[in-house]
């Protein structure tokens, strides 16, 4: 019971890295009808300008919330300046010009530090829990809380705050939004802004277990693009719960199915996802999109 | 209409990457048995070779997920001919003194890319060297074979590598892995004590090969149990699974066979998180004192074994010293590599440079035959910054040419020799 218990945590807690850059790329999604490739890049780079400033002497919290303030800007402006002009043409170009950014992003992280693994310090101390027979690190459950108020912050934004109807709006429908008079322009700049933002929460949450390099966030973007599908686009909630979902089933899978193994454990988030596209066209939690005519 | 076509078209796009990355992860384990032993007749000068100077290709990981040691394996060498360019050149043995120049690509550890930099530079260079990483070299093995081009003192510890049957215009540097988890199967066996081991090793070559090695050094030590073992894929992003698996084996030694730096860091800590303190045992080059056990907390168990050829340039003696001091001099001057290296690949890769001037002295003719000829018959051959009891030796057949490794114990710091188990 106790290593079922322990599997479960440590799937959550590794689920949770996941689901900090499924929101991201959610939001950015929400607001722009994109999905954003660079998502994963642009999370490095803000741990990486966090890591500069701590390096400075600015205390860590410090320079991890001038991080958030920067990446912020960072996004807007990789919104107004670059992801604009590809934002109503082809959806397939946007795609390559995510990727396109997410190498550039890349490149210039591995100019300006290096390939050397960086260590990042943690935010929270490396001690644990006993619960039932299972040890949670104290790093594991801030990491989880911390994804958690993201999560609710980011489903009050959409659901309870003129901004989130705003930038739905302008997501779904940007003619229609300029009509009654929401600035589409300043709205698509905030909506990349947070996703920035919640980029730069998930690199600091990561970046102190898997040490900071330029690829640092490269798989970890493969399970999270995982977690958008299954969830849902539409559905903060529903991302983080997927997320969660793939960290703890790839981790029972690998113990107890004994044919996938560990070898084969990374096979067992897209069998869900293409299970639940089959079922759920929309993903788990997603919105189907109704069409009047 | 659009928004439910564009999700679809999205979904595809992820549920593609997904394949590919499925696909990647599967396919990570190349084969290929050459067959081609053509020995080749003599030109008169290779490609690549002029009275004054002389050109090495390299093709090696610059960028993505194996980029820190793939830079580390372009800088040392540089900076090894970077110093002897600024001498005046290196000496032949065929009278001239010649410059030696490095071309590097950049293959992103991708074996297509690899085989793609090696067409490229296999007309304009005299030899391909020092190159990091096992899928990557295997993929150009026959096509070097067949055009006859030096593919030598590489970085992999593939035994294919070093049989000249299969590979005769090859030539392995580092010690097969084999080599190194032999070493630890034979300080274990020689304990006193009984032991449980957990094993955790790479699906690929590289983990099986250190099994391989170290089963066979343990085979017939009644003391030794192996209790538990799995395996990780080089692509996961977290082993926290098998460490939780592994901590309830009840081990009291776990090996673990691991490539991926930051892997090594989090098994660490996820081991002491889990209250699983065994004694350790960690591949050479996954061992960095500053880069790896710092960071992971590795002073918290009771021992952390490593094997090595090469000083390390992260313990802190190492700058102290003569040569450790003009190597990382070197390596800010002539490599643009200003950082004290975190992975071994730097001074291995310098220690390739010297080699190959040891090499380059006993060449009598400017030819790529001429050159095997000589590669094979360094023997007792010290390179700059090896451990005592180490050397060069290319005679062996089925060898790299660094094959010796002592077994080091982490004091803390640094690492000190360790010549039995129970000292």
């Amino acid at each position: 019971m106790g290593t079922f218990i322990q599997l479960v945590i440590d799937g959550l807690s590794t689920g949770s890295i996941y689901a900090a850059l499924a929101l991201a790329i959610v939001l950015v999604n929400q607001a722009t009808g994109l999905i954003n490739f660079a998502q994963g890049g642009m999370a490095v780079l803000s741990a990486y300008i966090a890591w500069a400033l701590n390096g400075l002497g600015i205390p860590l919290l410090l320079a991890i919330l001038a991080a958030v303030v920067i990446s912020f800007f960072l996004g807007a402006v990789i919104e107004r300046y670059l992801i604009r002009r590809f934002e109503r043409g082809d959806p397939d170009t946007a795609v390559v010009v995510t990727i396109g950014l997410l190498t550039l992003i890349t490149g210039f992280c591995a100019w300006i530090w290096t390939y050397n693994n960086r260590l990042f310090p943690s935010l929270f101390p490396l001690e644990t829990i006993q619960i039932a027979g299972a040890v949670i690190s104290v790093r594991s459950l801030g990491t989880f809380i911390v994804i958690v108020a993201c999560m609710l912050l980011l489903q009050a934004l959409f659901l309870g705050t003129k901004l989130g109807l705003a930038l739905r709006a302008v997501a779904i429908n940007p003619a229609s939004a300029a009509f009654s008079g929401v600035n589409v322009g300043r709205n698509l700049m905030i909506g990349w802004g947070l996703a920035a933002v919640l980029g730069a929460v998930a690199g600091v949450l990561v970046a102190p277990q898997l040490t900071l390099t330029p690829g640092m966030m490269d798989s970890a973007l493969v399970y999270a693009l995982a977690a958008c599908i299954l969830g849902g686009l539409s559905s903060p909630i529903g991302v983080v719960v997927a997320a969660w979902l793939i960290g703890v089933l790839e981790n029972l899978a690998a113990v107890y199915v004994p044919f996938i193994g560990h070898d084969l454990k990374i096979a067992v988030p897209f069998i869900l996802i293409f299970v639940v596209l089959f079922l759920r066209p929309q993903g788990l939690f997603g919105r189907k999109a109704v069409v009047r005519v | 209409m659009s928004t439910n076509r564009r999700r679809m078209r999205v979904a595809s796009v992820v549920a593609g990457i997904g394949i590919v990355a499925v696909l990647a992860a599967g396919c990570a384990r190349g084969g290929g048995s050459p067959n081609d032993t053509d020995d080749g007749g003599a030109a008169e000068a290779s490609p690549g070779i002029t009275d004054d100077s002389i050109t090495l290709g390299i093709t090696t990981p610059l960028s993505g997920p194996t980029a820190g040691p793939g830079t580390c394996t372009v800088a040392g060498v540089t900076a090894y001919f970077g110093a002897r360019n600024a001498e005046g050149g290196v000496e032949f043995g065929d009278g001239n003194t010649r410059t030696v120049e490095i071309e590097a690509l950049d293959d992103e550890y991708d074996p297509q890319k690899a085989k793609a930099n090696y067409d490229q530079l296999k007309s304009s260079v005299f030899a391909m060297t020092a190159g990091l990483g096992t899928p990557t070299n295997r993929a150009w093995l026959d096509a070097a074979i067949a055009d006859e081009v030096p593919q030598v003192l590489i970085m992999t510890g593939d035994p294919i590598f070093s049989n000249q049957e299969e590979s005769p215009w090859q030539l392995g540097f580092v010690p097969i892995y084999q080599n190194e988890g032999e070493a630890f199967g034979e300080l274990l066996a020689g304990s006193a004590e009984d032991h449980k081991v957990a094993i955790l090793s790479q699906n690929d070559d590289y983990g099986e090969g250190y099994v391989e090695g170290f089963k066979t050094a343990i085979e017939g030590a009644d003391n030794i149990e192996v209790v538990k073992e799995l395996t990780y894929e080089a692509t996961d992003t977290s082993v926290d699974a098998q460490l939780t698996e592994l901590a309830g084996s009840g081990a009291d030694v776990f090996f673990n066979a691991m490539s991926i730096t930051p892997l090594v860091i989090s098994s660490l800590q996820k081991s002491q998180e889990l209250g699983w303190l065994p004694s350790w045992f960690l591949p050479s080059n996954t061992s960095s004192p500053s880069a790896i056990l710092e960071p992971g907390g590795a002073a918290a168990f009771p021992g952390v074994y490593t094997v090595a050829f090469a000083q390390s340039a992260a313990a802190p003696t190492f700058a102290e010293s003569e040569e450790g001091a003009a190597f990382l001099e070197q390596l800010a001057e002539y490599a643009n590599y200003p950082d004290v290296p975190a992975f071994p690949h730097c001074v291995w890769s310098y220690q390739i440079g010297a080699t190959l001037e040891e090499v380059f002295g006993n060449m009598t003719e400017p030819t790529r035959e001429n050159f095997m000829e000589a590669l094979r018959d360094v023997s007792g051959f010290t390179a700059p910054l090896m451990l005592e009891g180490s050397t060069v030796d290319t005679t062996q057949d089925g060898l790299p040419a660094v094959s010796t490794v002592q077994v080091q114990k982490y004091n803390g710091k640094g690492y000190a020799p360790a010549e039995s188990w129970d000292e």
